[in-house]
């Protein structure tokens, strides 16, 4: 069973009389514990799909279903639901919440899921340590590096063990150096913890080390 | 280029800016609270002081006068006897009302007693024995007047009255003599200060206290001013006031008397300061309304600042109405601070306004709830509508935001 299968996912956007179909009829099939990366040219939609993929946005046609279940129809309630249960969202930004220390922002999905206090903190640490961020658990972002923010926000998006990570550009605000190890965290999650990851990227050397590529053009999607 | 110190600056400015805004929404909320409080507990506080002076006495004390219908206002005429009850009357009534445990006619008349050839302006009271017991009155000094006094010319001074005379150089007045209406009264004694208001005569503490016998010598008839009572205290109140009517009917048939009781008055007094706390409260009320918009303004401005934030926590599986909770309960904290410092203002300022006035300083349970209790539905009605909005967002363009 895939873990995503998109047949004929469109999107279309309408601004005032005028309407940007940016999905024409996406096809994706993702098994649990691939790597995939996105790519393709600015405006092409990728992020556009990426939501869709995650839940925070409904496609305008075509049909999606998330480990066998029909992903249509879904209230706002339920959305939040799975986007809390099921995903792990990386952002090129890290959006990391400039208020709460890093432990905090870790902890953040497991409060929205109701987990008591103490093993919200329990997990987060771990989940900390995984990333190499064990020792600025108390830091806030602005005091943390980009590459140290985007392994608190690593950390965060890991922290509700999620079925699928979903990441936007992760390394797109980052130096090459920092990318790699960025990259490097990504790869190992993958081969060791087999979580199913999908990355938009418009780094070829990012694209080269993902086991499977897919382009996005002119509205489709079209393996590379 | 804008270099980084500038922007470390901006950024400072505009943490600066919103702490400004959200202390200047809680002076709105300050004021409001402060000024409720404060006005709901002056006004309890005159109340509890006022019941407290009448309870002093017993709020089964009252008081009759002659007069027309039922008005608060005008006994008879002084200078008209025969709108005055007279001491036949008022003799009479111990008698036919045996259930009044202590009856005090009294006359009152305003005059220049001298002391040693200086003019006192001050009131006389003629009184008997029972004037002293219904009024509470203790003695500094010396004795007060016996109703085996009849005729003689001896006088007791008021607190007042004693102070008055010491400033004239008596020394302690006991033996003294005052001249009033050109008579020699010997002083036989000297209050301690009554306290003021109630039923409690207000010529008591200013005055001097002569015998009655004696006051009925300076008048062209017998007649009183008024008569104070204590009645028992299960007796039906209305049916004693119309054996009342009946019997100083019998002496004068066009008149009716007035009875005004401690209890009536009691009650009046709570009515119209009700009636007073609710006015003020309602003028609090108008300063918690533009303080609410205050925070209402603060809270939209937080919410789209914090459209990011919104957009991060969303994406993380916060439901609308996890959004809208949280809004809610900062408004809510808002207010409550802002409840908090008002109470503790407006406690201040009922404090202050006690002890200038010489009010009981009483802070009721209820005035406070209602503080904590209005703060709170403040913030809960003002930051209703800015939490929606924040619920309302859109989480992909929330996160899209800068
Ligand atoms: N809410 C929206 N309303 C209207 N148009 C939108 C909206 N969101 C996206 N678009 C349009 O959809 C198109 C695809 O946007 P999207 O962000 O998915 O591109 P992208 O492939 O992620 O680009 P980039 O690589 O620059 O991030 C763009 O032309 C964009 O203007
Ligand atoms: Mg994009």
């Amino acid at each position: 069973m895939a873990l995503i299968e998109l047949r004929g996912i469109t999107k279309t956007y309408h601004i005032g009389d005028m309407s940007v179909e940016v999905l024409r009829g996406v096809d994706l099939t993702v098994e649990s514990g691939e790597l995939l990366a996105i790519m393709g040219e600015s405006g092409g939609g990728k992020s556009t799909l990426m939501n869709i993929i995650g839940f925070l946005d409904s496609p305008s046609g075509g049909g999606y279903q998330f480990e066998g279940q029909d992903a249509g129809h879904l209230d706002d309630n339920e959305l939040a639901h799975i986007r809390n249960q099921k995903i792990g969202f990386i952002f090129q930004q890290f959006n990391l919440l400039p208020r709460l220390n890093a432990l905090e922002n870790v902890m953040l999905p497991l409060v929205y899921r109701g987990v008591p206090p103490r093993q919200r903190e329990k997990v987060a640490k771990q989940m900390l340590k995984q990333v190499g961020m064990a020792d600025r658990m108390a830091h806030r972002p602005p005091e943390l590096s980009g590459g140290q923010q985007q392994r608190v926000a690593i950390a965060r998006a890991l922290s509700g063990s999620p079925s699928l990570i979903l990441a936007d550009e992760p390394t797109g605000a980052l130096d090459s150096k920092v990318s790699q190890e960025i990259l490097d965290i990504f790869l190992e999650l993958n081969r060791e913890n087999k979580i199913t990851t999908v990355m938009v990227t418009h780094d070829p050397k990012v694209g080269k080390q993902c086991r499977r590529t897919v382009r996005m053009a002119d509205g489709h999607l079209l393996e590379v | 280029m804008i270099s980084f110190n500038e922007i470390v600056r901006e950024a400072l400015k505009s943490q600066a800016a919103a702490k400004q805004r959200t202390l200047l929404a809680l002076i709105g909320i300050v004021i409001g609270i402060g000024s409720v409080i404060a006005l709901v507990t002056v006004g309890e506080m005159v109340q509890l002081t006022s019941e407290q002076q009448f309870r002093q006495m017993g709020t089964n004390i009252i008081t009759i006068q002659r007069g027309w219908g039922d008005s608060k206002e005008g006994g008879g005429n002084p200078d008209r006897p025969d709108q005055m009850i007279t001491w036949t009357e008022a003799k009479g009534l111990a008698k036919k009302f045996p259930k009044l445990e202590a009856v005090a006619p009294y006359t009152s008349s305003w005059g220049q007693p001298l002391f040693a050839d200086k003019s006192l302006d001050m009131p006389v009271l003629g009184v008997t024995r029972s004037f002293a017991d219904l009024n509470k009155l203790t003695l500094a000094k010396g004795r007060f007047i016996s109703d085996l006094d009849g005729y003689s010319f001896f006088g007791v001074l008021g607190a007042g009255a004693a102070a008055k005379l010491a400033k004239l150089g008596a020394g302690d007045p006991l033996g003294k003599t005052v001249f009033f209406k050109g008579r020699g009264f010997k002083i036989i004694g000297v209050l301690a200060r009554a306290e003021e208001g109630g039923m409690r005569p207000f010529e008591i503490n200013p005055g001097m206290m002569i015998p009655i016998h004696t006051s009925f010598l300076f008048k062209k008839e017998r007649v009183i001013n008024e008569i104070m009572a204590r009645i028992a205290p299960n007796m039906d109140r209305r049916r004693l006031k119309s054996r009342l009517d009946q019997y100083f009917k019998m002496y004068q048939p066009d008149m009716s008397i007035q009875v005004r009781s401690a209890e009536q008055l009691i009650n009046e007094m709570a009515k119209q300061s009700r009636l007073f706390t609710l006015l003020l409260g309602a003028i609090g009320s108008i300063s918690l309304l533009v303080g609410g918009i205050g925070v209402m303004n603060v809270m939209l401005v937080a919410v789209s600042e914090r459209r990011k934030e919104i957009g991060v926590r969303r994406a993380l599986g916060a439901m609308q109405s996890d959004i809208r909770a949280q809004f809610l309960v900062e408004s809510v904290i808002l207010c409550l601070a802002g409840g908090l410092i008002g109470i503790a203002l407006g406690v201040g300022a009922a404090y202050v306004l006690a002890k200038v006035n010489g009010w009981i300083f009483f802070v009721s349970g209820m005035g406070l709830a209602l503080g904590v209790g209005v703060s709170s539905a403040i913030g809960v009605f003002f930051g209703y509508f800015p939490a929606r909005q924040a619920s309302r967002l859109n989480p992909i363009l929330a996160l899209r935001d800068e």
